[in-house]
């Protein structure tokens, strides 16, 4: 069977109903704005990911990927923007394949709302969608029920209202790509200062007929600043009482085991850590 | 998701709940209106959209078609109209491809009945369907909440409705030229727009007759005053 | 009453104003009720020294997710002759409902500024802290929704804090975290100013390590853990930030300090 597994939804129901809070999913009370310009559009996002009032993520990605000239800025619960853009991904790039024509954006905003109506809004993704197609510029929003709206500067998320306050006080037709990236990048900054939802640096994605462009931290106007004491505790100082050491030929029968060598180093993808 | 708590199980075991609108839904908190005058039909709203006290939109446009001279004026949620609207697009565009003839605005409307009275229990959607065919001119219906139907001379619609129908009452005038129908048009969604808080931005139109649609724009900037585009 | 300001999600759900207001029952019928109350966010932090006691707070003030103002203090001097409280030499902090806090810290204010002029000579430390409990117990009932901390020099020149509840239970101890972000810089500070966790190497093996010696830290110091605790708490807490308002209770006196915080 396709789809969501609803196997424990009954038994959810009556544990809320006695009173057992519903898991909190990682919200990205967020800004994400979209903007048209002379020959492309462009999209940007903050970076903040919270759960209730804590900071999950301090720099996370909030543009997505549907095709290499169409983008998708997300807003709402994490999952579903995540989920619902790789999927309507998978499925233009095959609708794309089997037309043997280059992916629209209406085509994309289509099957967005007619996948999120059909959840009934129970699926929380509202989403910016941009890009450029054989027909032209296209920028759309779509919220979770379903609803659609097409303009030429657009925002959502818990800091739209102080993202719209910049475009609604500066934005002019036929803006030059500078000109829209500034604009973009200064409505997300409304957002991460003015609202508590959003925060840190800003996602920016430029999109015209010839090339993509993504720019992650944009800007990144919250850096840490140093810390006035080291926390580095002597090394014993944890208490440690068990100790047992499995060797690599003990692991070797469950797990391989490749060894490195003296100058080289472990590769894969870096991770964020503060000093 | 939380659902609004309105929904009431009558004693005959029958859900009525008519107010709901699913929690932070995009709603058209709106003005439309279509009438008949004598070349045809014209489809008159305003602009707005909100979520909440949020104005999500300010140019929206609520009127849309779903065949060449068929359109309808869309109210309630956005989501749900859109919808409805996309399905009878789309069927409408079957019918005449099937049968090799274009459907007539009455068979546009009985596609939107369906739907609107099938999934009544489903749906927050108030529709206007006007059109023009070959057979019949220049046609209105209505189809409120419930999903019944209504063949009107003209209708109105949506939040603001409630503040013209003494306008209407008092200024509508069967068999109107283009250039009255215009103004009554304008003037009724004019006063909508003045009274109701869900209701404002522009007045978008549109003229069907027998030459096609034509679409007028007017702008608050010179109190709906010029046509533009 | 005490677990009114747990901030884990995970003991008696969120405690954040957004998620505050009675909405629906668990049965599914709305309550439509008058709630006298809103969390306004921000932290504060109290440390005590050997000679000193340094209470702080952010400056930010929230709700939901709107900043009212990005320059409100949690900290006040209490007691003073004057309105400028030039020499007053007790320090209080409350993080919460911000009217309650300022009610608060107006009624305590007075009280200790009439002590002055009927004996003729400041309230102790100690005295304060009995009379601060004794107002919040006052509003059983319908409680002053803060956490408040209070400090100074006691009477043989050491550094004193007292933390309360809402509803008056208090306590002297050496240090205190409060407020919105009070569970992420409490264990910091278990660790960094009692030394919790921390053993000296090498001292036996086991259960027989021998427990990291407390010792009372330096001014300049707990200047730094305080201002390392909050740059923390911004960086995790979306209601902390703006600015960082610290006081220092010495024999000197009390002495002011505003830090910026980041913003976003």
């Amino acid at each position: 069977m396709p789809g969501f597994d609803f196997s424990n939804h009954t038994r959810n129901a009556a544990l809320h109903a006695r009173g057992v809070p519903l898991p909190k999913s990682t919200s990205t009370g967020t800004t994400i704005v979209g903007c048209i310009f002379d020959g492309g559009v462009v999209i940007a996002a903050d970076t903040r990911a919270t759960s209730g009032p804590i900071v999950a993520d301090k720099n996370c990605e909030k543009l997505h990927y549907i095709a290499p000239q169409i983008w998708c800025a997300g807003a709402g619960t994490a999952a579903d923007t995540e989920f619902t853009t790789a999927l309507i991904s998978s499925q233009l790039e095959l609708h794309s394949l089997s037309t043997g024509r280059k992916p629209r954006v209406v085509t994309c905003m289509t099957m967005l709302k007619q996948h999120l109506f059909r959840y009934q809004g129970h699926i929380g993704a509202y989403l910016v969608v941009a890009g450029v197609d054989p027909t032209g510029v296209g920028l759309f929003t779509v919220h979770a029920h379903g609803s659609t709206d097409k303009l030429p500067y657009v925002t959502m998320g818990s800091g739209s209202l102080a993202a719209m306050s910049v475009f609604e006080t500066q934005w002019k037709p036929s803006l030059t790509q500078e000109e829209a990236v500034k604009l973009a990048s200064n409505a997300i900054q409304a957002g991460i200062f003015n609202d508590l939802g959003s925060g840190s640096n800003v996602d920016v994605a430029i999109i015209t007929k010839d090339k993509t462009t993504l720019k992650r931290g944009y800007v990144r106007p919250n850096q840490r600043s140093e810390k006035q004491k080291s926390y580095i505790f002597a090394r014993g100082t944890t208490a440690v009482l068990n100790e047992k050491i499995i060797r690599k030929e003990e692991i070797s029968k469950y797990v391989s085991v490749h060894d490195l060598g003296s100058e080289e180093t472990a590769s894969g993808e870096k991770m964020d850590i503060d000093a | 998701m939380e659902f609004g708590t309105t929904g009431m199980l009558n004693e005959d075991g029958i859900h009525v709940d008519m107010e709901r609108l699913k929690k932070g839904e995009v709603n058209l908190g709106t003005s439309i209106m279509a009438i008949n005058f004598k070349d045809g039909v014209i489809l008159g709203a305003d602009s707005r959209t909100t979520t909440g006290a949020y104005i999500a939109n300010r140019v929206t446009d609520k009127l849309t078609q779903v065949h060449d001279t068929i359109w309808c004026c869309r109210s309630g949620s956005a989501a749900d109209t859109q919808a409805v609207a996309d399905i009878v697009h789309y069927q409408l565009g079957m019918y005449g491809v099937m049968n090799g003839r274009q459907p007539t605005t009455q068979t546009a409307a009985a596609m939107f009945q369906e739907l609107c009275y099938e999934n009544k229990d489903r749906l927050s959607a108030g529709l206007i369907i006007a059109g023009w065919d070959e057979r019949h001119g220049g046609q209105v219906y209505s189809i409120p909440l419930g999903g019944s139907l209504h063949k009107q001379s003209y209708a109105i619609g949506g939040s603001g409705s409630t503040y013209i129908y003494g306008y209407c009452d008092a200024n509508w005038r069967e068999g109107m030229n283009e250039e009255e129908a215009v103004n009554f048009v304008k003037g009724s969604l004019q006063e909508a727009i003045k009274w109701d808080g869900s209701s404002g931005g522009v007045i978008r139109m549109v003229v069907l007759t027998q030459k096609g649609a034509d679409r007028h724009l007017y702008l608050p900037d010179s109190n709906y005053a010029v046509r533009h585009q | 009453m005490a677990a009114m300001f747990s901030q884990n999600p995970l003991m008696n759900g969120p405690n954040y104003s957004f998620n505050q207001t009675p909405t629906a029952a668990a049965a599914g019928n709305k309550e439509h009720a008058f709630y006298p109350y809103t969390d306004n966010g921000g932290s504060t932090l109290a440390i005590a020294g050997e000679d000193f006691t340094i209470i702080a707070g952010d400056t930010r003030s929230t709700s939901g997710y709107n900043i009212n103002t990005r320059y409100q203090p949690k900290v006040f001097k209490i007691g003073g002759t004057t309105s400028s409280q030039d020499d007053a030499n007790i320090i209080l902090s409350v993080v919460g409902f911000a009217a309650d806090g300022e009610a608060l810290k107006e009624r305590l204010d007075a009280i200790v500024k009439m002590y002055r002029y009927q004996h003729g000579k400041p309230m102790s430390v100690k005295a304060c802290a009995q009379r601060l409990s004794t107002i919040l117990y006052g509003k059983r009932f319908f409680p002053y929704y803060v956490h408040a901390i209070l400090g100074g020099l006691d009477e043989e020149g050491k550094g004193a804090v007292y933390s309360y509840d809402p509803v008056g239970s208090y306590e002297r101890e050496q240090c205190r975290a409060g407020g919105a972000a009070a569970s992420l810089i409490m264990p910091f500070l278990d660790n960094q100013v009692n030394f919790k966790n921390q053993y000296m190497p090498g001292s036996g093996v086991g259960h027989d390590l021998q427990e990291r010696e407390r010792k009372p830290l330096p001014l300049v110091e707990v200047e730094a853990l305080v201002k390392d605790a909050f740059d923390s708490a911004v960086e995790r807490h979306i209601e902390v930030g703006d600015g960082l308002l610290m006081m220092m209770a010495t024999k000197n006196g009390i002495e002011e300090k505003y830090i910026p915080l980041k913003r976003d």
